[in-house]
């Protein structure tokens, strides 16, 4: 067992910390400690009186579906999380959190589901143990999963009003080849129609991935590591170990331009993203910080592109990046929706433009330090109670497994110099690493 | 990264990011902004959740959301409230209230609200009171061009945002107390000294339009069809159009239009200064001071006719190209938040269908059991963008309400079972009410989820100026006093007083129109289609369900066409 303390404060990190990146940007104690079974636990203390939340991450998302006719099976899986097992059926286990006051709920990305909850201090052993009930127990029949199946068509159809929906769904069929992040969370619109025929392999799917070495329990609030680790060692201790590995197909690397375009069957005002690969997630290789660090520098309502097009100009009206952090090499996405057509071409030149200067032009040293600190504040900003530091550590142990990962990563911040914006704008913004996707009305 | 209290989203309406709100500029918070509560991972991966968007994804439907914390409009003034603890100052003039909490954190948060809303809205001007937020959170100010401020406050992550209800404005921020000092001379002559310049106007007028005519009619069809009750429902009243205005008028309206309606309401009668965290003890005094420079103005009382009656069931069908069928019905209720039945109402609500929850009723009936769509809800307070968020945003406190119920798209040939399982189980909670073990229950769950509502600072802050204006007194404790007094009886007094299931609005969004309108008036037999065998008492209900009888007949059907709706 493991146990790792790390202590700062808000206020010393953000005084101290951007000028030398020496402390720690995650301000609160944590522990780590690690079951026989593969399982974590990593316990944050905090004083919000009475609050705790509950966040069982599980490392396992659409990257996942690697198999044909599969796509959207890890979020179709996380619904399924909710129908019950033989000593809580679900009526029963809603009854369970109905009474305790809990907010409960789950979502699913590429890379990670996670199944939360809020609740008050005094209920801290009932959720473990129901929730430790339905990792280790879930059951359910054909027909509740085929209701369910139909509940998740329900949401892909909620979700379809919206273009950038679309948008990301055939950027991301265009950009890819092999690697599952060719699809989206959701999945291909055929493999969710197919879903209700695929009792079988949920139950595959489970056994492989509903393990304690995917998963790790993230309690933070009113609590103590000692009560917590003690919990759950009682109900979660006797989770058995899996040993399946996927086996997760490279993408090879793109070798030409590719685009695509979307006639959007209502009127809309034009949208247009430009995409290219970027890396893999890292709190150690300089990359994606670096990316972060441009998003906010390139694209941000801050940026020279952002004042032209948006301010000065008008002729853009959304302006934003999705640089966002992977366990494999992803996207680096920024989009635009143009307030006229005619535009198109000119927003999509300043775009390119934008991502070939940072090539050549060195940006400012103070702007530079004014995005430091802004991602030091922002994160100072985000942690407000027990749920949003839980959040917050549910994205990077999803990566990472560890909170140190933050810390690592905001002194990887404090350490990108100007010459490493240009070097890795130069690595990746690569025309034959690109693909462009506009959505415009239908004639 | 991750949660991007500094990534955006922008989009004119809000946009952020990830986890949590929106810190980052002024851009693409404000007026039109909107703010997100998320989680999940963000940029370009969208997360999917069993009950909810949140996070990433969040952000990007967000897009198509409501955008914009949504306005609201009033028009009178000041309510029937109660004036409960507020702090005066001294000084000539009016008192300007203040709601204070002064804590330890190392954040600070503003809500600088003013008693004037949509409704107040001149007719043919609708949209100027959103328009007005707009000019002053999203504009610059005499001494700082907009551009400036966005690069001033970029460094600090904070982001300065207006939300416009009917009848309260709110501007809001929070900023690490490192940077208060900056941070309050940017908001404070953003609000006192605008720069009103046409730039910004254009920017933000094209902005407001392209909401209404792209965000809402064409991404986003839930919150097309919740806006639009609430405009079929208040058709010919000050709350009778959205918050963001009208299409048509907006088109219309001039910078002078705004600074007039500035002049008039942006004063020191309407004005309520709050503050929480971890501010200097003078601080609020000096706040007070600097807002003296607002016309002392009277205090006004917003005077709303009582809501038009609703006879029989009415249906608008808007129809638009999509895949999906958006349901959304209700009728007014005579009940707000400072009414003595609205904690037991409030009650009925949660069990019938609290805000994405699988515990309430129509939940578990329409999506658990029969797998209908993604959730199906029921309200007694204005909640906009809840596809976006689990809790209600503070600072939408109105006079009047309705009582709704929100089913989210289904399938078209689904719909009219859809319709008619939610008129049904609605007549059965009237007609038979609740019973003792789901009144216990549900009492048990309000009682503990109420801390969850108010787990932020800025969160507390809002639901202390809300019960300054309800009159009320503290939020959680008002809750848990008045669920610890109330009976079985109560609960099913008020069930009976104020819902019933004859005379409701009822907006539809859906492709086939008149196919939809067509089998309604006809009250032919709408026979749901299963995937797999379902237990015999679940069909027998369906049975009933199926045949159950909406008194629709066909004129008390329209169709309208996306195109013209917020028109």
């Amino acid at each position: 067992m493991k146990m790792f303390t790390f202590i700062g404060t808000l206020l010393c990190l953000l005084i101290a910390g951007s000028a030398h990146g020496t402390k720690d940007v995650f301000p609160y104690t944590y522990f780590i400690d690690d079951l026989p079974n593969g399982l974590r636990v990593i316990t944050v203390p905090t004083d919000h009186p009475n609050i705790v939340a509950l966040q069982v991450v599980m490392q396992v998302g659409s990257r996942n579906e690697v198999e044909p006719g599969k796509s959207g099976f890890a979020h179709f899986f996380e619904h399924m999380m909710f129908r019950g097992t033989k000593k809580f059926p679900a009526e029963k286990y809603q009854q369970i959190l109905k009474r305790a006051g809990v907010d409960s709920n789950a979502y699913t990305s590429d890379d990670l589901t996670v199944y939360h909850s809020t609740f008050s201090a005094e209920d801290l052993e009932t959720l473990l143990m129901v929730e430790a009930d339905r990792f280790q127990n879930l059951t359910y029949s054909v027909e509740d999963f085929k209701t369910e199946a139909k509940a998740v068509l329900g949401e892909y159809n909620k979700n379809s009003a919206n273009p950038l929906r679309k948008m990301l769904e055939v950027l991301r069929d265009t950009a890819f080849t092999r690697h599952p992040y060719k699809h989206t969370t959701m999945g291909f619109l055929r493999d969710i129609e197919d879903m209700p025929n695929q009792y079988e392999y949920s139950r595959t799917f489970f056994q492989r991935y509903y393990r304690p070495e995917y998963a790790t329990i993230i309690v933070v609030g009113d609590v103590t590591r000692e009560r917590v680790v003690s919990l759950v060692k009682k109900y979660w201790g006797s989770w058995p170990r899996g040993s399946y590995v996927p086996d997760i197909p490279a993408e090879p690397e793109q070798t030409e331009p590719k685009s695509a375009h979307i006639d959007w069957p209502m009127p809309t005002l034009p949208w247009i993203m430009i995409a290219y690969k970027g890396p893999a997630y890292s709190d150690e290789a300089k990359d994606m910080a670096t990316m972060d660090i441009i998003a906010n520098l390139a694209f941000s309502p801050s940026s020279e592109l952002y004042r032209r097009l948006v301010i000065k100009e008008q002729k853009v009206d959304q302006l934003f990046p999705l640089f966002s952090d992977h366990r494999d090499p992803y996207l680096l996405i920024v989009a635009a929706r143009v307030k006229d057509e005619k535009d198109l071409d000119y927003v999509k030149e300043r775009i390119l433009q934008t991502f070939a200067s940072l090539k050549t032009t060195p940006v400012s040293r103070e702007r530079l330090e004014a995005v430091k600190s802004h991602l030091r504040y922002s994160f100072a900003l985000s942690l407000d109670d027990p749920q949003s530091i839980a959040d917050t550590l549910a994205h990077y142990v999803a990566l990472r497994r560890t909170p140190e990962t933050i810390n690592k990563l905001y002194r990887l911040y404090d350490a990108i110099t100007v010459e490493d914006v240009q070097a890795m704008a130069r690595k990746y913004f690569v025309k034959a690493h690109r693909t462009i996707v506009t959505l415009a009305s239908k004639r | 990264m991750r949660h991007d209290r500094g990534l955006w989203l922008a989009v004119g309406i809000i946009m952020v990011i990830l986890g949590t709100l929106v810190h980052g500029s002024p851009s693409w918070t404000a007026s039109g902004a909107e703010t997100m509560h998320g989680r999940g991972n963000v940029h370009g991966a969208l997360p999917t959740m069993r009950n909810d968007d949140r996070g990433p994804v969040a952000a990007l439907t967000m897009i198509g959301g409501d955008g914009g914390r949504s306005p609201g409009n009033t028009l009178m003034s000041a309510p029937t409230p109660k004036r409960p603890p507020s702090h005066g100052d001294a000084g000539p003039g009016p008192k300007i209230a203040t709601v204070l909490l002064p804590g330890e954190s190392p954040l600070v948060s503003f809500r600088i609200l003013f008693n004037v809303g949509a409704a107040s809205d001149p007719p043919g001007k609708e949209g100027v009171a959103a328009l007005t937020a707009a000019m002053l959170s999203q504009g610059g100010s005499r001494q700082m061009t907009y551009e400036q401020i966005v690069q001033a406050m970029y460094p600090l992550a904070t982001s300065f945002t207006a939300q416009v209800d009917k009848e309260m404005t709110v501007f809001y921020g929070t900023t690490h107390r490192d940077n208060l000092e900056t941070y309050y001379r940017i908001i404070s002559d953003m609000l006192l000294d605008p720069g009103w310049r046409e730039e910004d106007f254009t920017r933000l007028k094209t902005e407001a339009i392209n909401f209404l005519k792209v965000n809402l009619r064409s991404s986003n069809d839930e919150e097309l069809g919740k806006e639009e009750l609430y405009n079929f429902i208040y058709e010919g009243h000050p709350y009778g159009h959205h918050n963001r205005g009208r299409v048509g008028a907006l088109e219309k309206l001039t910078l002078a239009d705004v600074k007039a309606f500035y002049r008039q309401h942006y004063t020191q009668a309407n004005l309520v200064i709050g503050l929480a965290g971890g501010y200097p003890p003078d601080f609020p005094e000096r706040v007070i001071t600097d807002f003296r420079r607002l016309p002392p103005g009277s205090p006004t009382r917003l005077k709303l006719p009582p809501p038009p009656p609703i006879r029989g069931l009415k249906m608008r069908i808007i129809q638009k190209e999509t895949r999906a069928t958006a349901i959304s019905f209700g009728f007014p209720i005579p009940v707000n938040r400072s009414h003595p039945d609205w904690p037991a109402l409030w009650l009925v609500r949660s069990y019938f269908g609290e805000h994405r929850s699988s515990n309430s009723y129509l939940f578990q009936r329409m999506r658990e059991i029969r797998g209908l769509n993604y959730g199906d809800y029921a309200y007694i307070e204005y909640f906009p963008r809840g596809m976006f968020q689990f809790y209600p945003d503070p600072n939408l406190a109105r006079q009047q309400q309705i009582f709704q119920v929100w089913i989210r798209p289904v399938e078209p040939r689904n719909a009219h079972f859809a319709l008619r399982i939610a008129l049904y189980e609605l007549k059965k909670l009237v007609d038979r009410g609740m019973t003792r073990e789901d009144f216990e229950a549900t009492r048990q769950y309000l009682s503990k989820f109420v801390n969850l509502m108010v787990r932020t600072q800025d969160r507390r802050l809002g639901y202390a100026l809300d019960s300054r204006y309800y009159g009320i007194g503290e939020f959680t404790q008002y809750v848990r006093r008045a669920l610890a007094r109330l009976t079985l009886d109560d609960v099913n007094r008020v069930i009976k007083k104020y819902l019933q299931y004859k005379n409701i609005k009822i907006v539809v969004v859906t492709k086939d129109a008149r196919g939809f309108r067509d089998a309604v008036a006809s009250n032919r037999p709408s026979p749901i289609h299963y995937p797999a065998p379902k237990p015999k008492e679940i069909l027998q209900e369906d049975e009933i369900i199926a045949h159950f009888h909406l008194d629709l007949r066909p004129e008390d059907i329209e169709i309208v066409p996306v195109e013209r709706v917020f028109q």
